[in-house]
């Protein structure tokens, strides 16, 4: 099939096929929308298809889609990044971060917020109360402690899984202590240390 | 055993769905036992099958939504039928539209 090309007298002949293409995709373009046929200017063939884990959500898509799954009284299962929550939450671990219904959230949860000056979703661990507000800090981060506001907390850390393995501790009785030693800034002091001693039961744990 | 679309029904989006369109594109997230998993069940629709999605309201029948396609599109060899109904059997195997039940 021959393809008119205006403006384009000499063909470079390395670049001959590419420029078919932009040329054919810029023609297409000058017919008017009253009579594309439906599938005009589709650049995917399938009308439906999976995609898993290729989707990269900005922080506020990411939180438009939580909230309205939480909103639901769903849960949401997605790719956590970062290190501040390192060991027991790493970067590209899944997590799964459900509503707060039934259950209020309490010192050594790891809660889902909006922080209040980056406008964007974290993922740190409860570390005390006051009032309407939480202390809440990264585990493996120096710095103090920051206080949100309850209704900045949107939901709760109720699993992670990393390597196709669930990871259990840091979610159990044990983050009442995490909390503690987060909170009087020794946990990323000691975390090298511990995580040495308490590793192969960890491992034991996951199933 | 494959599920069928009805040309003269009814359907509309499930409530157990969460869909926003992200970035000109159509994410769709199922809640299936109550979690909506980003990792493992996350769907995209094109243009074409965005184009139908919006017009599954619960009230127009797949016929109607053709016929509305067929005034703003071409439709040489009834491409739009095949394709409306293709999307909403696609969609009901995944229980992300339900059919309206007559009344």
């Amino acid at each position: 099939m021959a393809h008119s090309v205006k403006g384009l007298t000499a063909w470079d002949m390395a670049l001959r096929t590419n420029r078919i293409v932009i040329c054919y995709l810029l023609s297409v373009d000058m017919k008017p929308a009253a009579i594309q046929t439906l599938r005009d200017f589709e650049t995917k063939p399938d009308l439906f298809s999976k995609k898993n884990g290729e989707l990269k959500l900005s922080g506020s898509d990411l939180v438009e889609m939580l909230r309205a799954v939480l909103d639901k009284g769903a849960s949401l299962r997605f790719r956590a990044k970062g290190f501040s929550m390192s060991p027991f939450i790493k970067d590209n671990d899944i997590i799964t971060v459900s509503p707060l219904t039934d259950v209020s959230i309490r010192s050594g949860d790891v809660a889902a917020f909006i922080h209040p000056e980056m406008k964007k979703l974290v993922i740190h661990r409860v570390v005390g109360k006051k009032g309407e507000c939480f202390h809440i800090k990264g585990d493996n981060i120096p710095d103090t402690d920051e206080v949100i506001p309850v209704t900045n907390i949107m939901g709760r850390v109720t699993r992670v899984e990393r390597n196709g393995k669930v990871i259990s501790f840091g979610l159990g009785p044990e983050r009442f202590l995490i909390a503690f030693l987060t909170r009087i800034g020794l946990l990323s002091h000691l975390l090298t240390p511990m995580w040495k001693l308490v590793r192969p039961f960890v491992k034991r744990m996951a199933p | 055993m494959a599920i069928k679309a009805a040309i003269n029904a009814v359907y509309v989006l499930s409530e157990d769905i969460v869909s926003r369109e992200i970035e000109g594109e159509l994410i769709i997230v199922p809640l299936v036992s109550g979690i909506g998993d980003m990792e493992d069940e996350l769907f995209t629709l094109n243009k074409t099958g965005k184009a139908i999605w919006n017009r599954l309201d619960g009230q127009k029948s797949l016929r109607d939504i053709v016929e509305e396609l067929s005034t703003d599109y071409e439709d040489p060899g009834g491409e739009i039928e095949k394709d409306v109904i293709g999307l909403v059997e696609e969609l009901l195997k995944r229980r992300m539209v339900v059919k309206v039940p007559k009344g």
